[in-house]
């Protein structure tokens, strides 16, 4: 069993605490989460700290982990079809390009993400819809 | 202020701030405040944690915030406890304040909050007394038609104090999700570039235009929260929503009055989802895209006092799954607007160089220091970004003043009525996370709570209601209707009801308002009407709860033995 320890930043809520996981990488599982010594937690971590990343094992309770592509190919309310990421993406950008043509850049509407998907991921789904589609429709769930 | 300087007040004002179930972690520091001497003042409507080990717990009426904070300033004033030199030195717009706020003296307020005169007094000389003194906010204040007027109130009271500029004062919203902050930074937001740069600012558009190679729209962008209005209602065709890209988000589950989000969802022409699981949501896309998770990808998020840290890979994904940037990159090029990116570092680099508060902050400063705390102006290693804002009393404004704003008091948009007497605040749960995907998935943390949640209900109301501990009861508003579970408990006010919004079946925005504060554009989570029924037959209920379980689960993917399909 080779392990290997990474520090991160919990998932979970804006207090920004620091975690210790110890990873199996050949079985490619997380064998232990600790708390580490960062400026907001200070060596302590609440239970969604400690608990919280048995989703990455996909445990099948409440739904399931997206894993492929896809596409309702015949319409609204049609079985989710898999498809290739190639064409996925040409889908997307086809749609999008067509709506765009038809309605305008203000007809499409992006959301950012308060969640997982960090900062850049951020920075480059408001320049996206910004310098891309051409509109400021773009805005997530969290605000003052 | 930054977390830890939170210990250190003198005294610390927590309003509307439920720290013990929303961030654990930052209940810590207050309860070390309290053992370290420092004066508690908690106001909520129920008895949080924090109410517990207060010196003085004002449990007003939900809905009245800005009656009470008025009023606090009225007190101060009138009982000489203003630091008039600071007013005098870093502030504009005090005399008008002043004529706002003459009305609401403590006796003016009692029967709007609830809150006995003498309770109010008590309350404003401890914080206007106890140096330094430091404001918490949460979701108790953002989550109402009026919030940024509260929000401002609260900074009216931290400004008349002198309690801005040093450590352990100021005020200080307590983010809810792990990246609002970011999400924020990053301008992900309808007037806003990376940074708080303003889209309507012709010279900060240009600066984006040349870096981007591309004009831009001079126009501010429809908020979240309109959306559905835009899909359904609008009647100009360019302005009205027509596809709709959704990241990271799971409006139908989140967002207020679902049966609304349904209907705009199904009449929306293109949906696309991109996330980590299925969801409420995805029932309704026409594409969805899977995103590796936390975990699974590298990064940078900002925590609530405005510290960037890194998020690293700890396992390969398993599947098909890309990152979120790569998956937007790759749409961009396919539009003809070429994104070329080979990690997050790149694009960080890239965002960086345009926003002026963030330009010092690179991953080799966040990797060396564990996290920098912006603004970050420059690159040298010197400058290890500012723990707290507004330094020696300097604000970020032209003439570095700060500005009074008074507003009157407004009551919430949906009253108790005959038909609803009762009313509902959406909370938080402590083991769960919003919309419950990670957190329900994960084995420990299912055990602590699951479907169909609870409503919890005063005791005298319960008695009334002859409900008891466990019962299920269908609870309505004129929006819709769910079933869960009645929690009779003495932490909350007659009248008042309390569900946690992780539920599908519990799921308190079936019955929420999507009426929004008019700046921020946040709805009023925190307040509707609704009326509690009771069901005679429980058995009955039960069944229809487990059956509703599996049906969902089975939408969602999940074999539950009965022939399930995604």
């Amino acid at each position: 069993m080779a392990l290997k320890q990474v520090q991160t930043t919990c998932a979970y809520c804006g207090a920004g605490c620091q975690i210790m996981f110890t990873v199996d990488t050949d079985a490619n599982k997380i064998v232990e989460a600790v708390p580490a010594d960062g400026r907001t937690n200070a060596g302590t971590l609440c239970l969604k700290g400690h608990y919280g990343w048995d989703y990455l094992n996909d445990p099948q309770i409440l739904t399931k982990r997206l894993r492929k592509p896809m596409i309702r190919k015949g319409g609204k309310k049609s079985p989710l079809v898999e498809v290739s990421w190639e064409e996925a993406i040409s889908y997307v950008a086809e749609r999008l390009g067509e709506i765009k043509e038809k309605y305008g850049p203000d007809s499409i509407m992006g959301t950012g993400s308060a969640r997982g998907a960090g900062n850049e991921a951020n920075y480059l789904m408001q320049k996206f819809m910004r310098a891309c589609i051409g509109t400021n429709n773009v805005d997530h769930c969290a605000r003052i | 202020m930054g977390i830890p300087e939170i210990e250190d007040a003198g005294c610390l004002l927590c309003f509307g701030y439920n720290g013990a179930d929303s961030h654990p972690i930052v209940a810590r520091r207050i309860v070390r405040g309290k053992q370290k001497g420092m004066k508690i003042i908690c106001a909520d409507p129920r008895v949080t944690e924090t109410a517990r080990i207060s010196d003085i717990h004002l449990q007003l009426k939900g809905g009245s915030n800005l009656a009470l904070v008025n009023a606090m300033a009225n007190v101060i004033w009138n009982e000489g406890l203003a630091d008039t030199r600071f007013i005098e030195e870093h502030t504009k717009g005090f005399d008008e304040f002043l004529k706002v706020i003459e009305k609401y003296t403590p006796e003016y307020a009692e029967p709007i909050t609830h809150i006995p005169a003498d309770e109010i007094r008590r309350a404003a000389r401890m914080y206007a007394t106890t140096k330094p003194a430091m404001i918490l906010y949460g979701m108790g204040v953002c989550q109402f038609t009026q919030a940024v007027d509260v929000v401002k109130g609260l900074a009216n009271l931290a400004l008349m104090t002198g309690n801005f500029g040093g450590p352990s004062m100021g005020i200080g919203p307590v983010r809810g999700q792990n990246n609002v902050q970011g999400a924020c930074d990053m301008g992900a937001l309808p007037n806003s570039y990376p940074g708080y740069q303003n889209v309507t600012v012709p010279e900060i558009r240009e600066k984006f235009e040349k870096a981007w190679g591309v004009p831009l729209s001079d126009q501010v962008g429809c908020p979240i929260t309109h959306v559905p209005h835009r899909i359904l209602h609008e009647k100009d065709e360019k302005k009205r929503i027509h596809a709709y890209y959704i990241f990271g988000e799971d409006p139908a589950q989140s967002d207020p009055d679902l049966a609304e989000v349904r209907e705009a969802l199904d009449k929306c022409d293109f949906v696309v989802m991109q996330d980590i699981y299925m969801n409420k949501t995805g029932l309704y896309a026409d594409v969805i895209l899977p995103a590796t998770a936390w975990g699974e990808n590298e990064g940078i998020y900002t925590c609530a006092d405005r510290g960037f840290q890194r998020v690293r890979k700890l396992i390969e994904p398993e599947g098909d799954m890309r990152p979120d940037w790569k998956i937007i990159a790759d749409i961009s090029t396919a539009m003809g607007y070429p994104m070329n990116y080979r990690n997050t570092e790149e694009i960080w680099n890239e965002m960086i160089d345009l926003c002026p508060s963030f330009t010092g902050a690179t991953y080799e400063k966040i990797e060396k220091y564990g996290g920098v705390q912006w603004p970050c102006r420059d690159k040298s290693m010197e400058d290890r970004g500012t723990p707290y804002l507004h330094k020696d009393g300097i604000f970020a404004t032209k003439d570095h003043k700060a500005l009074f704003y008074g507003t009157d008091w407004h009551p919430p948009v949906e009253l108790e009525n005959d038909q609803y007497p009762m009313t509902l605040s959406t909370v938080r749960e402590v083991g769960h996370y919003s919309v419950r995907t990670m957190t329900g998935n994960c084995r420990t943390l299912r055990n602590l709570e699951d479907e169909p949640g609870w409503v919890q209900m005063n005791t005298q109301d319960c008695e009334k209601m002859r409900l008891k501990k466990g019962e299920l009861v269908k609870i309505l508003s004129k929006r819709g209707y769910c079933i869960t579970r009645c929690l009779p408990t003495d932490r909350v006010k007659p009248g008042a009801t309390y569900m946690t919004y992780q539920w599908w079946i519990g799921a308190c925005n079936e019955l929420t308002t999507a009426k929004l504060d008019p700046i921020s554009n946040t709805p009023e989570y925190k307040y509707c009407a609704c009326r509690v029924e009771k069901i005679q037959d429980q058995e009955w209920a039960e069944r229809h709860v487990r059956e509703l379980y599996d049906d969902i689960r089975a939408q969602m993917g999940i074999d539950t033995g009965k022939g399930a399909e995604a």
